[in-house]
């Protein structure tokens, strides 16, 4: 099919098929839309490494935290840390309601959106944990609520869409 | 007349089947034995119904939550908002391209005075772990390990102004109205 598919086909001269080059390519595995569910957590040894840990970092401006996240990405990068994923929390909406002076009604004060990034890195070395902290701190800018924990399972199954279906099924089987 | 000889025993019902034990078999008039059998068919039936559906949920994978940051609204592709921006005189943009190529000049001496403090922390802390083995093995094993109270570590950014002096917030609620996705 190769040889066929090219427009000049003259199969009985010995020039033909003569512009195949992807037989020389690599071969591209089809990719299959699959999210594998967990990384291994790192906790041995004497000179001790932490595991997964997840930089949060939560604000209600978005280009600030993005560009936040960026220059925490961009920093691990530099330091030689290694950064297993940087993603997005979906984005919490709120709407603040405040109470009247005179009345009882609520009124509609703002809609609020918060946001989330996470950079997750791993093999972070004791003695430059405090070190990074330090730095990311002392950039920290001002709304972006910074937390910094180990990554759990639950934080992973936070980002998956739930399924009732299922939970009932299964809350009926047992 | 009715007589009975005397080896012959007397049967209570005829429910009795043998002559010596008591009633054993139950008077038989319902049917309940198949009935249980029934039962625990359709009990297995229904559970292997339920895993098959299980199964077939299971089999498709997880999704991620969509999020709506990455989302432009469509507000913004309709039409071709243009700005208008008014023309800058060439004094202007000769002033503004100063004042960026100071702006660069002053960020680069900042970076590279972080990137030297931060070269200067580690070497120092790297020295001082060297001392501390020299002193005592047991010490610096002990500073090696690693800190089990550091995480979670949680921090608010820095505030504009500092807290109002007696400011009484009006009375008020948050409601959570993000959209929840199901599978």
């Amino acid at each position: 099919d190769a040889l066929l598919s090219c427009h000049r086909s003259y199969r009985s001269r010995p020039t033909h098929g003569i512009g195949r080059y992807k037989y020389l390519l690599p071969k591209e595995t089809p990719k299959k839309k699959k999210d594998r569910v967990q990384m291994k957590e790192i906790n041995t040894g004497t000179e001790y490494e932490y595991g997964d840990i997840n930089i949060q970092m939560t604000s209600y401006d978005l280009c600030l935290v993005e560009h936040f996240a960026q220059y925490v990405h961009r920093l691990c990068n530099r330091l030689s840390v290694r950064v297993n994923e940087s993603y997005a929390m979906p984005t919490r909406t709120n709407e603040v309601l405040f109470l009247e002076e005179r009345g009882s009604k609520m009124q509609l004060d703002a809609v609020l959106t918060t946001h989330q990034r996470i950079v997750q890195i791993s093999g972070l070395s004791s003695t430059f944990a405090p070190i990074l902290l330090e730095i990311i701190q002392s950039n920290q800018p001002e709304g972006v609520h910074l937390l910094m924990k180990e990554h759990t399972e639950a934080d992973f199954k936070s980002r998956l869409k739930s399924r009732p279906e299922l939970e009932e099924l299964l809350a009926q089987m047992t | 007349s009715s007589w009975l000889p005397q080896g012959f025993p007397l049967r209570g019902s005829h429910w009795q089947s043998s002559l010596l034990e008591l009633r054993t078999s139950l008077p038989v008039r319902a049917q309940p034995k198949k009935k249980k059998k029934v039962d625990v068919r359709k009990e297995q039936a229904q559970k292997d119904r339920l895993k098959k559906k299980i199964k077939k949920l299971e089999k498709a994978a997880p999704e991620l939550i969509p999020i709506e940051d990455f989302i432009t609204p469509p507000q913004y592709l309709d039409s071709n908002r243009v700005r208008s921006l008014p023309a800058l005189s060439p004094e202007e943009t000769e002033r503004r391209v100063l004042l960026l190529k100071r702006w660069c000049l002053f960020k680069q001496k900042q970076d590279e005075a972080e990137k030297k403090a931060i070269q200067t922390l580690v070497e120092s802390q790297q020295e001082a772990l060297k001392e501390l083995r020299l002193e005592s093995e047991e010490l610096y094993q002990a500073a090696i390990r690693r800190d089990e109270g550091l995480f979670p570590f949680e921090r608010d950014g820095p505030k504009h102004t500092p807290p109002l002096p007696g400011y009484d917030p009006p009375e008020g609620k948050c409601v959570d109205i993000t959209k929840v996705y199901t599978q």
